[in-house]
């Protein structure tokens, strides 16, 4: 991974950094993979998609199948972006605490998580 | 907020692992696939061994548009249900290409088992053999997958 380290206050809470830790390894994970992957309540889960989708983070996309209502959320490529860098700020973070001094974790994000 | 700490941040890089995890651990073929192509091995088997030539060839071409179809439909071990499409990224380059020549390897085997059984006198070689190479494959193909996961799941860890 090569993003510019971007410590990011919106993904950094950990409920927040598990969900998108988890779509950023697929191309859309269902509503009801999230709920049970990440034991979180439906309206828990809603909440913070709800503040991701605000942020431009993830798309929640609703379709039907088999006659059910299925909701499929995908990390935007904002939120990759942001993702990207946050990982690179924290593994800067480390990099300085074991003296490697390799990057600087870079500014933080101004949001309000 | 301010900067984590370093021991925040390696907090969050172990949860961050934990979730890259729970994805891979998806990465398979869907449940129906093993079982389904070595049932279909063994009718191909059960087929060459009636011994029609136009009839082992049909078999064989729709064994083939069989495969092709679900193994595209399973988009090679990234969407082992219907609850999530891991990144191809993730998922890796080789495992496409694991998977078919695992196919291909069993399908010698086959060819090879048959003609043993047939110079041993047998009266339905191919319908031994496809039954043989068919366990092999409902079997050995989740345990491959298992492997391959494994294998992904470290280099993960490497690159990371």
């Amino acid at each position: 991974m090569s993003a510019e380290p971007q410590f990011d206050e919106l993904i950094h809470p950990s409920t927040r950094l598990s969900i998108v830790a988890l779509l950023a390894s697929a191309d859309w994970v269902d509503f009801g993979f999230a709920r049970d992957s990440l034991r979180l309540s439906d309206s828990a889960l809603s909440k913070q998609f709800s503040t991701l989708e605000d942020a431009g983070y993830v798309a929640v996309e609703r379709t039907r199948s088999d006659r059910r209502s299925r909701v499929r959320v995908r990390l935007t490529p904002a939120g990759r972006a942001a993702f990207d860098g946050h990982v690179a700020a924290l593994r800067a973070v480390l990099a300085t605490a074991n003296g490697d001094g390799l990057a600087d974790p870079g500014p933080a994000t101004p949001r309000k998580a | 907020m301010s900067q984590p700490n370093a021991q925040d941040a390696a907090l969050a890089l172990q949860a961050i692992a934990l979730r890259q995890q729970q994805v891979i651990d998806e990465v398979d073929m869907p449940a129906w696939y093993w079982g389904g192509l070595g049932a279909a091995w063994v009718g191909l088997g059960v087929v060459i061994d009636l011994d029609h030539p136009w009839l082992t060839t049909a078999a064989t071409v729709l064994f083939g548009a069989a495969h092709a179809s679900g193994f595209s439909r399973a988009n090679a071990g990234r969407r082992r249900t219907g609850r999530l499409s891991v990144r191809a990224d993730v998922v890796g380059r080789h495992v496409t290409a694991l998977v078919l020549a695992f196919i291909v390897v069993l399908g010698a085997a086959t060819v090879a088992l048959s003609l043993l059984a047939s110079a041993d006198g047998a009266r339905h070689p191919a319908t031994f053999a496809g039954v043989a190479v068919g366990i092999a494959v409902a079997c050995g193909g989740p345990t491959l997958m298992a492997a391959l996961r494994r294998r992904r799941a470290s280099q993960l860890q490497v690159a990371a």
